[in-house]
C-alpha cells in the first residue's frame, strides 16, 4: 500500500515536473517578456546597475518589450528563480547576469528547452542558451596609457576584487598601458575579496596611498576609490558607472559599459524569429569597443576629463614603434586602431613575459578569446599578491 | 618606507574606521546593559546613513543630517523596544527583523539617491598645535572629521554614568536582576526602553558618519556587515566603554593592516584576521571564570514581567 503511494506521488512529480517543463515556445513578432536576474542591488551603482540602466533603455525603445527582474540573487539561487521566472511570470528569455549563475542557467536551459536563456560572462552554451560579455581590457589598458603618463611617483595602483582571471585580464591590460607609456613604473595591487566592499575598498586604497602611490585603477561596484584618491588630490579611472561627478578634479577617464548595445541586438534577433530556443549553441557576443559595448570616459561622451588633456598633450612618450609621441596622441592612436572596424592593434600583442619571465604570448601573436577568459598570470612591472600565480 | 609611513596610516586608519564601529558598540553596550539584546544594528546604522545623506544632500547641512540619523535610528530602535519589553517577544528575532528592515526599506526609499556625490559632507579638521607634533600629529589629530572626536570623548562619559552614578547603577541593576530591581522601585520598562533608544541614537549616528564622512554617498548595502562587528565587539568589550573604545580602534587598526601586509601575507588570510582576532578574544571572554567576573549581563535577552521568576 505505501509502495502504491509512493509510485503514485513519483507520477505526479514526473507529471507536474514534465506540465512545468512545457512552457510554451516563444512566436516571433508577439509581445516578448524578458526576465532579468541580478547578483547585486540594482542600487550598486556598478555591475547590477549597469545592467538595470540597459534594461530600462530596453523598454523604452522596443513598445513589444515587458520586463522583470529579480535582485540580489545569490549565485546558487539561479534554478529557484529561473524557476519562478518562468512558470509564474512565463518570460520567453531569461537573462542571467553574473558568472555565478552559469551553472544553474545550464541547468535550467535542459529543463526548460523551449525558453530562451542568454548568460554573462560564462562559457557553457546549450541550444537554447547563449553567452555574452562586454569586455573592459581595452579600455583598462587606454586607462594605463594615461596612469603612466601622469604618475608622479612612479608608482601606480590597482584595487582589485577578486584574483580570478578576468581581473586579472584588466589588471594585467592596465599594467601593459602603464608600462608602454613609463617603462620605469609598477603597478602596485591590492585585492579586496569582494564584488562590492566599499569599507575594504576604501582601507585598500589608503594602504595604497601611504605605499606612495598616486594614480588609481580599481574593479569594485561603488564609487569609493574615486573619491578617496580625489580627497588626497589623486588622480583616479573610474569604472563601470559614470563617476566622473565624484572627483570631477581628478577623475582623468575610466570604463563605461553599453549593455543595452548587446541586448538590443539578441532580443531584436528573438523577435524577428533569428534567434530561437534551438539555434543558440554557438552564438557568444564577446563585444568591445569596435561593437560599442564599451566606452572609454569617466562620463558618457567624455573620454578624457578636460583638465587632463592639456597635461597629456604636454607629457612626452619616447616609444619604441611610434617614436616621440604626446600621451595624449598615443591614445587617440590605440583608440582608433582598437574602435575602427578592422581592429589593427591589442593590448595583449606578442611578445609578453610575465612577470617570472616566462614567454607568455609569442612575437607577433595575439591571444585568443579563450586564453584571454582563463589567464591567470601578472604581466612585468605588477607589484603585489597574485593568488593562482602560475 | 619607512616606519613613520606605518604608523601614521595604522593610527588615522584605526580612528576613521573604528569610529563607526565604536559609536555602535558604546550604544550596544548600553542596551545589553540594561537587558536588551539588539541585533538590530546593522538595520538602525543603514537607516541612518540614508536618512543622513538625504538630509545633508537636500539641505547642505551635514550636521543636521547627523541630528536626523540619530532621530531616525533612535525611533528605529522602538520597534525592537517595543516589541521585546512591552510585548515581550523573543529579542534575537526581533532584532534579526530590525537589521532585514532596515536593509530593505533603506534600499527601497534609497533609490533615486544612488549614484549622487556629496558635496556638503562632514569637514576634515585638523587640530592647531597638536597636529604639528611630528608623527603623532598627522596620526592622531589631522584629516579626521570633528565626529571623531567627538565619538572619542563620548567613551568616557558612557564609562563614567555607567560605573559612577545612581543611573549607572540603576542600569545594571536592571540588566542583572530586575525583579530586584523594580521591587526597589526602578521602572524596568522605562529603562530599557531608553536604554535602546540610546543605542538606536548612536547606531544611527554611526550610519551617518558612513554616509557623510568615511564615503559621503549613498549605495544600498553600504554598511556591510559593520552593524555585526558590532555585535561581536560588545561582548570584546565585556559591556564597558573604556574596552569598546580598544576593541573598536584595535579592530580598525588590524582591518587597515590587512591591506599593507598583502605585499608579504596573503590576502585571503588577512581578510580573515580581523575576524579571527574577534573570536579568539570571545573564546578568552567566554571561559569559566573570567566568563563570571567580567561576564553578560545575567538578565541579557530574558523578558521582565512582574511577579514571574
Amino acid at each position: 500500500m505505501k509502495r502504491k503511494a509512493l509510485l503514485i506521488a513519483v507520477l505526479a512529480m514526473v507529471l507536474v515536473g514534465g506540465l512545468m517543463a512545457t512552457a510554451a515556445e516563444y512566436v516571433p513578432g508577439t509581445p516578448l517578456k524578458v526576465g532579468f536576474i541580478y547578483v547585486g542591488p540594482v542600487g550598486d551603482y556598478g555591475w547590477s546597475h549597469a545592467h538595470d540602466v540597459a534594461r530600462q533603455i530596453l523598454v523604452n525603445e522596443f513598445p513589444w518589450l515587458t520586463t522583470v527582474y529579480v535582485e540580489s540573487v545569490p549565485e546558487g539561487d539561479a534554478g529557484p528563480t529561473i524557476d519562478k521566472l518562468v512558470n509564474d511570470e512565463h518570460c520567453n528569455v531569461i537573462l542571467t547576469t553574473s558568472f555565478g549563475f552559469m551553472d544553474g542557467t545550464d541547468e535550467a536551459a535542459l529543463k526548460y528547452p523551449d525558453v530562451i536563456f542568454a548568460h554573462c560572462s560564462g562559457f557553457k552554451r546549450e541550444p537554447n542558451l547563449a553567452t555574452y560579455m562586454a569586455d573592459f581590457y581595452q579600455i583598462y589598458y587606454l586607462n594605463g596609457l594615461m596612469a603612466g603618463a601622469l604618475t608622479k611617483t612612479g608608482k601606480v595602483a590597482y584595487v582589485g576584487a577578486f584574483p580570478i582571471p578576468e581581473v586579472k585580464r584588466h589588471l594585467d591590460a592596465f599594467a601593459i598601458g602603464v608600462r608602454e607609456a613609463n617603462p620605469n613604473a609598477e603597478i602596485h595591487v591590492r585585492w579586496i575579496e569582494d564584488w562590492f566592499n566599499p569599507a575594504a575598498a576604501k582601507e585598500a586604497t589608503e594602504a595604497l596611498i601611504a605605499e606612495g602611490c598616486d594614480a588609481f585603477a580599481f574593479t569594485e561596484d561603488s564609487p569609493t576609490v574615486v573619491q578617496v584618491a580625489g580627497e588626497s588630490g589623486l588622480i583616479s579611472f573610474a569604472h563601470y558607472s559614470p563617476m566622473y561627478k565624484f572627483s570631477p578634479e581628478y577623475c582623468v577617464s575610466g570604463e563605461l559599459v553599453h549593455w543595452e548595445t548587446i541586448y538590443e541586438d539578441f532580443l531584436q534577433k528573438v523577435y524577428d524569429g533569428v534567434y530561437t530556443a534551438h539555434n543558440l549553441q554557438n552564438v557568444d557576443y564577446w563585444w568591445l569597443l569596435e561593437q560599442g559595448a564599451v566606452e572609454m570616459g569617466a562620463e558618457t561622451g567624455m573620454p578624457i576629463n578636460p583638465a587632463y588633456v592639456d597635461k597629456l598633450k604636454a607629457a612626452v612618450v619616447d616609444h619604441p614603434t611610434l617614436g616621440k609621441i604626446s600621451a595624449y596622441d598615443l591614445v587617440e592612436t590605440r583608440l582608433n586602431q582598437m574602435g575602427d572596424p578592422g581592429i589593427t592593434f591589442d593590448p595583449f600583442q606578442g611578445p609578453i613575459y610575465d612577470r617570472k619571465g616566462n614567454l607568455q604570448v609569442p612575437e607577433g601573436m595575439w591571444m585568443s578569446v579563450d586564453s584571454l577568459i582563463t589567464m591567470e598570470w601578472a604581466v612585468q612591472g605588477v607589484v603585489g599578491p597574485w593568488p593562482g600565480e602560475p | 618606507m619607512g616606519w613613520e609611513s606605518w604608523f601614521i596610516s595604522t593610527f588615522s586608519r584605526a580612528l576613521a574606521y573604528g569610529t563607526p564601529l565604536l559609536l555602535g558598540t558604546l550604544g550596544e553596550i548600553y542596551a545589553e546593559r540594561s537587558g536588551v539584546l539588539n541585533l538590530g544594528i546593522e538595520g538602525m546604522m543603514i537607516m541612518g546613513a540614508y536618512s543622513a545623506f538625504v538630509t545633508a544632500y537636500t539641505t547642505g547641512n551635514p550636521w543636521l543630517g547627523v541630528l536626523v540619523a540619530g532621530a531616525v535610528g533612535g525611533a528605529f530602535s522602538i520597534i525592537h523596544a517595543f516589541a521585546t519589553i512591552t510585548l515581550k517577544a523573543n529579542q534575537v528575532v526581533s532584532g534579526l527583523a530590525l537589521t532585514m528592515l532596515g536593509i530593505g526599506l533603506a534600499g527601497v526609499l534609497g533609490r533615486k539617491w544612488v549614484g549622487l556625490p556629496l558635496f556638503s559632507s562632514l569637514h576634515k579638521v585638523t587640530i592647531p598645535g597638536l597636529s604639528a607634533i611630528p608623527i603623532i600629529g598627522p596620526g592622531f589629530f589631522k584629516g579626521q572629521t570633528l565626529l571623531v572626536y567627538l565619538t572619542m570623548l563620548l567613551v568616557p562619559i558612557m564609562w563614567y554614568i555607567l560605573f559612577h552614578t545612581r543611573i549607572g547603577i540603576t542600569i545594571r541593576a536592571v540588566g542583572e536582576d530586575p525583579a530586584t530591581a523594580d521591587s526597589l522601585g526602578v521602572n524596568v520598562t522605562r529603562v530599557r526602553y531608553l536604554c535602546v533608544i540610546v543605542g538606536g541614537v548612536l547606531a544611527g549616528v554611526a550610519g551617518a558618519y558612513l554616509s557623510l564622512s568615511y564615503r559621503p554617498a549613498w549605495t544600498e548595502g553600504m554598511t556591510g556587515g559593520m552593524g555585526w562587528i558590532v555585535i561581536a565587539l560588545t561582548i570584546f568589550a565585556f559591556w564597558n566603554p573604556l574596552y569598546g573604545l580598544l576593541g573598536s580602534y584595535l579592530f580598525a587598526a588590524l582591518y587597515h593592516l590587512s591591506y599593507r601586509l598583502q605585499t608579504w601575507v596573503s590576502p585571503e588570510l588577512l581578510k580573515a584576521m580581523p575576524y579571527a582576532f574577534a573570536i579568539i578574544i570571545l573564546v578568552i571572554v567566554s571561559r569559566g571564570t573570567l566568563h563570571k567576573r567580567m561576564g553578560a549581563p545575567a538578565a541579557l535577552t530574558l523578558p521582565y514581567t512582574r511577579g514571574e521568576q
